[in-house]
Formats: structure tokens, sequence, C-alpha cells
């Protein structure tokens, strides 16, 4: 759910329930205060009858008022208390009136009365007085207070939902850029995250806080990558030290059957050694983009030369190489293209068998390079993880990921599929 | 021919020393940047070896000196770095070649011969090695006066040879030298072998002597 979905949500939902707890006290207050009023009404009425009986020592003419009616019944003494009741208020006056606001549907017109009941005692006598005031008017008053209170808690309301939509998509604005620059944030990527102008301060911070994340991650990186580009250049003058004695030191004597085994096996793994910091330095280069290049290259051309390169190695191996190439031609690095070509047909050769196949393939939107090898497809998540190879593997481990990088840096694609014995990488330009 | 070598790590300046060291050969040393100075300064050279990264300095400064006094020393720069840039930095200066480290003594040597053959010939392009005769711009060869007809590689491997002859080549070496990177994945180095033996048969065809012998299964060498 969207922070603003909830926010509206929560903040309706208390709205109208606040709201009407305040209608229901309103509504409340103002009929107290209204019947409060009419007693207060009441009480007058009987003060004037008990002056007018305290002056004329009989009981008042009653006659029918607007909203007033006063009735007298004998009584024996002492059997009325004075008090307020609910009653009814019968309309005599007013027929139109009556007919707009009776409660009952008979034609009788009724409508709802606050009575007072009292007692007076005219010479020897003792009357029940019964004081009637109509409470339509007071209901009407209501009626409209509380629709005026309707109307202003909806318009309230439809308020509230629009401004908040409009205002709370305006004050995130900043927070969804943010969000967008870290979906695109890429660690080897020499763009910073942009300070966002911003008068939120909690944004500010926390754009803030990302761009410093990002640059210390970003520098973190960077050391990472410049320790492993020393370190392999460090380890490159004793791998040259340790390659010139051995060439110095097969000038010097003849050499057994024995000794010049060990000579041979030293030779392959400095030069495994060499290849493999070779590789180390070459992909911290690529990743820092360092190799950059607009050469025009004719693709058909470096495939051809490379498989002339190879063809002692397609020999050795008895591979039968397929080539299906029709014109390409790139616009980029010659050296990371032919680092490219190298590296995917040189995995198609090592993990090949001998006998094997090799297919290649160019057209205007890939480069499609299969080969036989074990019958069994590969992950093609975990091959392009650096120093993931097989157990039976000579490589460094790393030809494949320098090969993607190479394509992530030329805005190529390289993925991996394997189909009926045969694994195909295919580059799409 | 007279060469300097500039170079800080002093086993690797021993090999190269060492390598090189034969008769007619005159060797010279410099560890730092200021022994280099004065040295180039001095004398002159045939070729001069040059590590870029040096105590005291850089090469690339040696290099641009030299260049501003017209001095004519052949130029190769060893360097461990790999980038195109140094390369093409050295190269743009005016070294005459750019070998990265590591790398085999045999092919170093290949190296510095190419240059001083550039340099001393003067357009002569004929290399003579007793009967055998190199046309270095044809790339043709010829045995006393009969011509053989050699592929891209054995003509690659025959001047490669003549480079190192009296030293044992490993297999390693040649194979790195005529393959590039792509030779690791060869299972063995059971092709240099025909190739080999295919040039000596040529040669021989065409009434040479057999100058390659097999070195002890490491290699081969080239000799009178």
């Amino acid at each position: 759910m969207k922070l603003f979905a909830r926010y509206n949500r929560v903040n309706l939902l208390t709205t109208i329930i606040v709201m009407l707890i305040t209608g229901i006290i309103y509504y409340r207050a103002i009929s107290l205060i209204l019947i409060n009023q009419l007693e207060k009404d009441l009480v007058v009425e009987e003060n004037e009858i008990f002056e007018y009986v305290g002056m004329n020592h009989q009981l008042p003419q009653v006659f029918k008022s607007n909203d007033q009616q006063i009735t007298f019944t004998e009584a024996k003494p002492g059997t009325v208390t004075r008090q307020f009741i609910n009653t009814i208020y019968r309309d005599y006056q007013n027929p139109k009136y009556a007919k707009r606001h009776h409660h009952v549907d008979d034609d009788d017109e009724f409508e709802s009365g606050r009575g007072l009941i009292t007692s007076v005692t005219v010479g020897n006598k003792y009357y029940k007085v019964l004081i009637v005031v109509s409470e339509v008017e007071a209901e009407d008053l209501i009626k409209i207070i509380f629709g005026i209170t309707a109307g202003v808690i909806l318009l309230l309301l439809i308020t509230l939902y629009i401004t908040n939509r409009l205002l709370l998509n305006r004050l995130w604005q900043p927070f969804y850029n943010l969000l967008k620059e870290l979906r695109f944030f890429n660690i080897a990527d020499s763009k910073d995250i942009p300070l966002e102008k911003t008068s939120i301060d909690e944004f500010e911070e926390l754009n803030k806080v990302i761009i410093n994340m990002s640059t210390r991650v970003k520098s973190d990186y960077k050391d990472l990558k410049t320790f492993t580009e020393n370190a392999s250049h460090e380890l490159l003058t004793p791998i040259a030290v340790i390659n010139s004695k051995l060439d110095t030191l097969i000038q010097t004597d003849s050499f057994s059957q024995k000794q010049s085994k060990l000579l041979n096996d030293l030779y392959s793994a400095v030069s495994k050694l060499t290849r493999l910091n070779q590789s180390l330095l070459l992909l911290v280069k690529i990743e820092n983009r360092l190799l950059e290049g607009n050469d025009p290259i004719n693709l058909k051309l470096h495939i051809q030369e490379l498989i002339i390169q190879f063809e002692e190695i397609f020999l050795d191996k008895e591979l039968i190489v397929t080539c299906e190439l029709g014109e390409k031609e790139l616009i980029t690095s010659t050296y990371l293209v032919d680092i490219l070509l190298n590296n995917l047909l040189s995995n198609a050769i090592r993990h090949n068998y001998k006998g094997g196949r090799i297919n290649i393939k160019l057209t205007d939107e890939s480069l499609v390079i299969q080969n036989t090898g074990e019958n069994a497809p590969l992950q093609e998540e975990e091959i392009f993880i650096r120093f993931h190879k097989s157990t039976e593997s000579e490589g460094s481990g790393l030809g494949l990921t320098i090969s993607r990088q190479i394509c992530e840096n030329l805005k190529f694609t390289l993925n991996y599929s394997y189909d009926t014995s045969y694994h195909t990488f295919t580059v799409t330009f | 021919m007279k060469i300097l070598i500039i170079e800080d790590e002093k086993g690797l300046r021993e090999s190269i020393e060492e390598y090189f060291m034969e008769a007619g050969n005159i060797c010279e040393t410099a560890s730092n940047y200021q022994e280099a100075m004065s040295k180039v300064s001095l004398y002159t050279y045939d070729c001069i070896l040059l590590d870029i990264t040096l105590p005291g300095g850089s090469g690339i400064d040696i290099l641009k000196s030299l260049k501003q006094n017209n001095n004519t020393d052949g130029v190769l720069i060893i360097s461990a770095k790999n980038s195109l840039d140094d390369r093409l930095e050295g190269l743009y200066l005016g070294a005459d070649d750019y070998l990265v480290k590591p790398f085999h003594l045999s092919e170093l040597r290949a190296r510095v011969t190419a240059i001083i053959r550039r340099k001393t010939f003067n357009g002569s392009n004929l290399l003579v090695f007793n009967e055998i005769g190199i046309d270095l711009l044809a790339k043709a060869v010829k045995v006393n006066s009969t011509a053989i007809k050699l592929t891209r590689k054995e003509y690659a491997l025959l001047l490669y040879f003549i480079a190192n002859k009296g030293k044992v080549v490993s297999k390693n070496a040649i194979a790195e030298h005529l393959w590039g990177d792509g030779i690791d994945l060869a299972n063995n180095f059971d092709f240099i072998y025909s190739h080999i033996k295919n040039l000596r048969k040529k040669l021989m065809e065409a009434g040479s002597n057999d100058y390659i012998q097999a070195a002890y299964g490491m290699g081969y060498k080239f000799t009178d």
C-alpha cells in the first residue's frame, strides 16, 4: 500500500470518527440549551399565572396562543408535584404549519412539546396546571444547525482528501526522485547521486546520508580495486624475475629427463600465474573503464584472423570449425573486442573434447559461438562469477567474467544457453 | 652490440645481462634514474632496455631527454605497465618497441636484435646466417641460392632462432612468440614440434646444415 493511500485512509477515518463524536456532542449540547430555554419560558408563564392568581384570586382566562397551551384541572390538594415533562403539543392554531410538522400519520396535528406540571390554589380550590410549549421551532433550529455542520464536515473531508493528495504527491517528490537514483545506482559508475533541492529537512537529510553512503561505498570499492591493481602489479616483477631465471637456468648445463620435466612444469606454472595476473589487471581496467576507443572494426575480418591464429590448436584438438560470417561493423575499442573474441573462442576450444565442433555465426544483430563439450548445461548465473570454473579447467576462471564486463562496457549483452549438446554464447549488439 | 640495461630489479637485471653477455656484446647496467641519465648522456648504445618505474625518476623522462638530444640509440621499453596508453605513450615518444613484463629472455633478445638490425643495416634488408639468406622486407628465405617457401610461422620461427642462436629456447617461449596468449589452450606443445620439424626439413632439403637441436625435452637450440 502506498504511503499516501495509507495516510489518507487513516486520516479520513479518524476525521470521520472525530466528526461523528463531535456531531453527537454538539447535537446534545444544542438540544439541552434549547430545552433549557423552553423550560425558562415555561417558568415565566408559571410565574405570570401565579401573579395573576395572587392579584385577582381567580384563574386566568385560557386562550390559545401561538406556541403555548395552558390547561387547568381541579385536583385533590397535594397530589401534584411540580415537574417538567415531555409531552405532545396539539396545534389547533395553524393547521398549515402543523401539517408540515406533524409526527403521526393520522390527521390530528401533534407535535412534540415540553410541558410543566405545577399547581395553584385559588380560594379553597386546588388546581393542577399544565403548560405545554411546542418544541418544533427548537427542533427546526437543531436540524438546520446539524445540516450546516454536516455540510461543513463533508466539505472539510473532501478538501482534506484533495489537498492531501496534491500536497503529499508534491512533498514526496524528492523521495521518489531519490528512489529512482538509488535504483540506477552503480557502484562502478563514476556518476554520483545528485543533491535534490528540497525544503523538507527530513528529505534533505536522507539525501545527504545517501550521498555520503554512496560516496563511501564507492571509495571503498575504488580502494579495493586499487589494491587489486597494485597487488597484481607488484607481483609482476617477481614473476618476471622467476621467468628470466628459468630462461637463464636452462642455458647452464645438460639436464636429466627428470630435471627437464620439473623445469617444464615450472614454466607452465609461471605462465599460468602470469596470465592470471594479467587477467586480474585487465578486469580492473575494464571495470574502471580505462579502456575505451572509437576504432572502426570489421568484426568479420577480426574473427577470420583469430581463426587463422588458432588454426594449429584446432588441428591439435581435431576440432571442426564452421563459420557463417555476415558483415558487421562496430565502432569501439579494438583492444576490448579482440579480448572478447579471444576469450569466447578460447572458451569454446578449452571446454571442447577431441574431435568436437565449434560453430561461429555472425549477423548484424548478434555473434553466436557454439561448442560441443560436457553433456550438461552450465548454470548461467554461476559461470560469469570470478574464479568460477570446472575442476578440470586449466583456465584462470576470469575469462567469462572479463567477457561479460567487456560486453557491459560496450553496451552489448552476453548470454549463455544450452541446447542439443551445444553450449551457446550469444553476444547481442 | 652494445647494450644498456636500465632496470632496478637486481634479479632481472642480472639475468638479462647474463643472457646478452657473449663474445662481441658489451652490456652495461644502470639501476636508478641518475645512473641511467649519466650513462645515456656520456655513451651511445645500440640498444637501451628501459624500465619505466625507476628509483629517482621515470624512464619516460630518460626517453624524452634521449629524443631531445637527437640520440639515435634504439630504445626498448620493458615495463610492467600493460595498458594501451602506456604503450602508445612510449612508442609516441620514440621508443622502438615495448615489451611487457614478465617476458622470456629469448623474446627480449629477438626484439633487441630486430631493433639493432633496423638501426644498423640502414635500409639493407638482408640478414645472412652462414648459407641462409633472409630478405626481411620480402620475407623470403634462400639457402645458398635456392629459394625455399616457408609458412608465416616457420619464417617467424627461423628469425626467432637466429636471434637467439646458441641459446636454449624453451617451448613455452616459442609457443608464446608464435601464438601469443592463446597458447595455454593447447594440451601440449606437440604442434610446435611439427612446425620445427617442417622448418628443419625445408632448410636441409635446400642444402643447409642442421642447426636446430632439441634440448633435453625442454626446448630447442639453434647453433652453428
